[in-house]
């Protein structure tokens, strides 16, 4: 557990490297959702936009590893391959985790500030978990990626990969249409949204554990 | 022998480079130095150790234990400098020393700082902010202040200025000094390894071409300066290898003993270890 606290703590340190920086986004981020509060409620759009902006910076930890060679060093020390791709996944997962939170609360309290209330507070949250899951399925495709082919040649394949999945999924849907004619799924979406929070939690473990195990095999068969 | 390494017929096949069958034994209390030019197969050799590659053929023991069996606490005994790989350079020495305390159990902070201070490393400046020598001053520290028996250093004394690397060998020859601790590393630096090893190793070309210890170089090789005419005198048999440098010809000679009782006139000097690896790896 320690080593795995060790391995965090250094992937922190990264941000501290760009501190300014977030705190002068941070301040442009309040400055924009207060301003955006006054004519229409922004809350989930605050929050979404928060998340996006701030969750998937973690990749930066791979850059700086991959500039210092790191993993070799670390390999050498009293470090498994799984705990190092382990505290990257947790890392991953805790820095969209912890945006999603303070962006959630940072537009609530300008919101409630600004326009006294939130409408539908409930749906705002799903909607917030929604874009959560799409952030972590984006994260989930570009971790392999970069353990695979590096930072730089990962970031382009994880744009690609899940295009090609999006893609793949719409020739699925087409040819199922084109070979079942009267093909009808009979969704209720207004259910589908209510028990969306159990949607997006099942899915969320599924993406990060499927994620994890791809890239612990490459980096398990990886000469480094 | 009580060995704290041991490797056996290491064999590694690249498309474009073969290790073969490499032989090391590092017994306790001894510094073994591996030399030879770069691509070698130093590094491919320091990697297979340290588990961060596969191999082909052979076997690698630490501690009498196949180093892929190696536990964790097993690896705690182990310290390592590796000439391309450290941390990130945006960390400073003291964030260092906090990753360090989760990563050993033994860490031993007060070796830590107080070496720091003699160093006199800033705590609070990033290692990008160093020089080469310093940030190699900070790794070779980080391989030692967990109290390792057993250290792998892959150039450690790159870049560092002739006060250091002094300050450098006097530390590892105390390290070993128990008689309990071993270390194993490559240079390019031949000359560190002359008042350090007590075997050194040449490698070229994924081949061992030659194994001995320092004492058997002082005492049984030699190297005799001539000039071109004198040495059409020499026959072949009597000479290891011959390097041609304007009209001048160095030759290597084992046993030099014998060698001087049929050239009494030439005069015969212990070679250096760069001598000797231009010589084994460029003479004829």
């Amino acid at each position: 557990m320690n080593t795995i606290k060790g391995l965090l703590t250094k992937d922190l340190y990264v941000f501290r490297n760009f501190k300014s920086n977030i705190i002068f986004s941070i301040f442009m981020f309040i400055f924009l959702i207060t301003v955006g509060s006054i004519r229409r409620e922004i809350f989930t759009f605050g929050s979404i936009l928060f998340l996006i902006f701030f969750g998937m910076n973690s990749i930066s930890s791979f850059s700086y590893d991959e500039n210092a060679d790191s993993d070799k060093y670390l390999l050498s020390l009293p470090i498994t391959r799984k705990e190092i791709v382990l505290s990257k996944y947790l890392f991953v997962f805790l820095n969209s985790f912890v945006s999603l939170i303070i962006g959630i609360f940072i537009s609530f309290v300008i919101t409630i500030l600004v326009r006294g209330k939130i409408d539908n507070l409930g749906d705002s949250l799903r909607i917030c978990l929604i874009a959560f899951t799409s952030v972590s399925f984006l994260m989930c495709a570009n971790v392999p990626c970069i353990y695979k082919w590096g930072v730089e040649k990962g970031r382009m394949q994880s744009v690609v990969i899940p295009a090609l999945f999006i893609f793949l999924l719409g020739i699925f849907g087409s040819l199922l249409l084109l070979l079942f004619p009267g093909f009808y799924l009979n969704i209720d979406l207004l259910y589908l949204f209510k028990i969306s929070p159990y949607i997006c939690l099942t899915l969320n473990i599924l993406i990060y554990v499927i994620s994890y195990l791809i890239s612990y095999k490459i980096f398990l068969n990886k000469t480094i | 022998m009580a060995y704290n390494l041991e490797v056996i017929n290491l064999t590694k096949n690249y498309q474009d480079f073969q290790l073969k069958k490499i032989n090391i034994r590092l017994p306790k209390g001894k510094i073994i130095g591996l030399i030879g030019e770069n691509g070698s197969g130093k590094t491919t050799t320091i990697k297979a150790i340290l588990n961060l590659m596969t191999y082909d053929k052979g076997n690698i023991k630490i501690f009498d234990k196949d180093s892929r069996d190696l536990t964790k606490i097993d690896r705690e005994h182990i310290g390592v400098v590796l000439d391309d790989s450290f941390f990130s350079p945006i960390l400073n020495v003291n964030d260092i020393n906090k990753l360090m305390k989760n990563f050993y159990h033994n860490w031993n902070e007060k070796l830590y700082y107080d070496t720091i201070k003699k160093f006199k490393i800033p705590c609070n400046k990033p290692l990008k902010e160093f020089s080469s020598g310093m940030k190699m001053k900070i790794k070779v520290l980080c391989a030692i202040a967990h109290e390792p028996k057993l250290l792998i250093l892959d150039e450690p004394t790159n870049g560092l200025d002739p006060i250091f690397r002094y300050e450098i060998i006097e530390l590892f020859n105390n390290f070993v000094s128990n008689g309990e601790n071993s270390i194993l590393m490559t240079t390019h630096i031949t000359s560190d390894l002359e008042h350090l090893a007590d075997e050194v190793i040449f490698i070229d070309d994924g081949n061992i071409i030659l194994d001995v210890s320092k004492e058997k170089i002082d005492n049984e090789y030699g190297i005799v300066e001539l000039l071109e005419d004198n040495f059409i005198k020499i026959k072949k048999e009597d000479y290891l290898k011959c390097l041609k440098y304007k009209n001048e010809c160095y030759i290597l000679v084992n046993p030099k003993h014998d060698f001087q009782k049929k050239y009494s006139k030439l005069k015969i000097r212990k070679p250096t270890l760069e001598e000797l690896m231009l010589l084994l790896v460029k003479g004829e």
